[in-house]
């Protein structure tokens, strides 16, 4: 099984820093929450593990890799995938192409094939639909299959971009507030399914506002303020810990 | 009839050229890359093909594979130093590449005759080697647009970001456009030389950077029809404007403006959005009708 291991990561804009001396472990087969206020530097620590930021100090490694200075679409290949905290789908393609296209580092024929339009193409992407149908299918949006991703609700704009980050069969995936301008109905049925997902074994980092969500769901949860790690450890425990209620809850 | 199609054979040749170099404008921009340099890749196959043939007695088929060739390597090339620019300041970089083509073409005299150009190329393309030209750039680019390499242009047009995150590699999917852009334009460009007897070097400038882009502009930038409906607007507009002489360029403009504005992703690509959009809500309803609950609350 593979873990996220971020170890000592800082990074700076200039004089500013955003992230400071963090770090956290990201375990396979459970759901790891990231709190703080606004500003605190949550899609930083995404946007570094993902290479669309580089770090100023520190390591990251997948269990032994050392991802610091890939290029994201190798940190990508290497097995983490994300969300964005705003919905970022191909709003002109249908909602399977937009599951289809996770598909992409599954790939196997070759440039020259796709060029000439090979059987084996087709082959593959009639495989890739049909998966794009099962998983659909699993989070109950078939329906909406041929519909335009662009036109759909928020809700299941989410959930599409959600379904084209799990297309990338990852081990570790990074939600960065997944059920923000949610209800609470819909946030739980959310938490069930990654409730799932993580007993099934994926590594799941996420990131949050909603607090009573993240109480109902996260293993382990880690608190920043300023960059800085504040907290660390169990959510009851994290949240009775005065310095925590300073920053964050008491606010 | 036979005597009408003679004498519309120029204008409807012409439009099967434009119609391929509009697609070495549309592969780019379908991957999200804003070149410009389809006319300089032109200049290149049309220079090489005509001094192949003329110099060297190259036969038709030589000169042109020949020419597609050059532009092949040419847009891999360019595709090196332009991998790290985006939006304006690529487009500016692949325009100042126009430019330095056209400039070269201009000093090198002993080989491309300067600003007389080449004159006297034996026409060895007709109608139906144009036709088979665009025969195989639609089957090429039909094919792309279906499999895994138009998935990763969607992507990467689309959202730059996403496709990273995906795992699409944008410096390779970014240099194949470029390759293709050149590889298209560099055998239409061939094409061009062997059917017009004549070329010089201003003809490849500014003139036809603007015929490439407008085509995919007006016709749509994703759709296959996109180009060619573009192109031979753009192709047969002038001639419908002939009677008002002086006023043609003028209202040759406005026409342009008016489909712009009422048909932003050009006439192929809006039509069909709508009918996409229209079909899906026929199909499912309830998308429109039972979704206000899902709507994040302010």
């Amino acid at each position: 099984m593979t873990s996220l291991f971020i170890d000592r990561v800082s990074k700076k804009f200039g004089g500013v820093t955003a992230v400071s001396d963090l770090s956290m472990t990201i375990a396979p087969r459970g759901i790891t929450g990231l709190i703080g206020p606004n500003g605190a530097g949550k899609t930083t620590v995404v946007n570094l593990i993902t290479g669309m930021l580089k770090v100023s100090s520190g390591t990251i490694r997948m269990q032994e890799r050392d991802i610091t200075e890939d290029a994201p679409q190798a940190i990508a290949r290497s097995g983490i995938s994300r969300t964005f905290q705003n919905i970022r789908l191909l709003k002109d393609a249908s909602v399977l192409d937009n599951v289809a296209v996770g598909f992409h580092m599954h790939e196997r024929t070759s440039l020259a094939a796709n060029l000439l339009g090979f059987p084996s193409v087709w082959r593959e992407k009639k495989a890739f639909r049909e998966r794009a149908h099962a998983m659909l299918q699993r989070f109950d949006l078939e329906r909406y299959a041929d519909y335009p991703a662009g036109g759909l609700s928020y809700g299941h704009q989410r959930r599409v971009e959600m379904m084209r980050a799990l297309a990338m069969s990852p081990t570790i995936l990074l939600l960065d507030e997944p059920v923000a301008g949610m209800n609470d109905v819909e946030a739980d049925a959310l938490g069930v399914m990654f409730r799932q997902l993580a007993d099934e074994g994926l590594g799941i980092l996420l990131i949050e506002h909603n607090m009573r969500f993240v109480m109902s769901l996260c293993d382990v949860v880690y608190v920043i303020a300023f960059g800085k790690l504040i907290a660390d450890g169990s959510a009851q425990d994290v949240c009775s810990r005065p310095a925590v209620i300073d920053a964050y809850l008491g606010a | 009839m036979n005597d009408l199609f003679a004498a519309y054979k120029p204008l409807f040749d012409i439009t099967l050229l434009s119609c391929g170099l509009a697609f070495s404008q549309y592969v780019v921009l379908r991957a999200g890359v804003e070149s410009f340099a389809t006319a300089a890749f032109a200049a290149i196959g049309a220079y090489f093909a005509a001094i192949l043939v003329t110099k060297w007695g190259a036969a038709a088929p030589v000169a042109v594979l020949a020419a597609c060739a050059l532009g092949a390597v040419a847009g891999g090339l360019l595709s090196i130093p332009l991998a790290r620019l985006r939006s304006v300041f690529q487009a500016i970089a692949t325009i100042a590449f126009v430019q330095i083509v056209v400039s070269l073409i201009l000093y090198a005299e002993p080989v491309t005759g300067g600003a007389l150009g080449i004159n006297g190329i034996p026409q060895l393309v007709g109608t139906l080697g144009l036709l088979l030209y665009l025969a195989i750039v639609v089957a090429l680019m039909t094919v792309i647009n279906r499999s895994g390499i138009g998935r990763a242009f969607d992507a990467l047009r689309q959202d730059e970001t996403v496709a990273v995150a995906l795992g699409i590699s944008v410096i390779k999917y970014h240099a194949l456009a470029f390759i293709l852009s050149g590889a298209i334009a560099g055998a239409g460009g061939g094409m061009l030389a062997l059917n017009t007897f004549s070329i010089h070097a201003e003809q490849f400038g500014f003139p036809l950077l603007v015929a490439a882009l407008a085509a995919v502009v007006l016709g749509g930038r994703t759709s296959v029809l996109g180009p060619i409906v573009g192109a031979a607007l753009l192709a047969i507009l002038p001639e419908i404007a002939r009677p008002l002489a002086e006023q043609r360029l003028l209202v040759y403009g406005l026409i342009l403006i008016v489909i712009i504005i009422y048909l932003p992703r050009g006439i192929v690509d809006t039509l069909a959005a709508r009918w996409i959009a229209w079909r899906a809500v026929r199909q499912t309803p309830s998308v429109v009708l039972g979704s206000a609950d899902d709507q994040p609350v302010h």
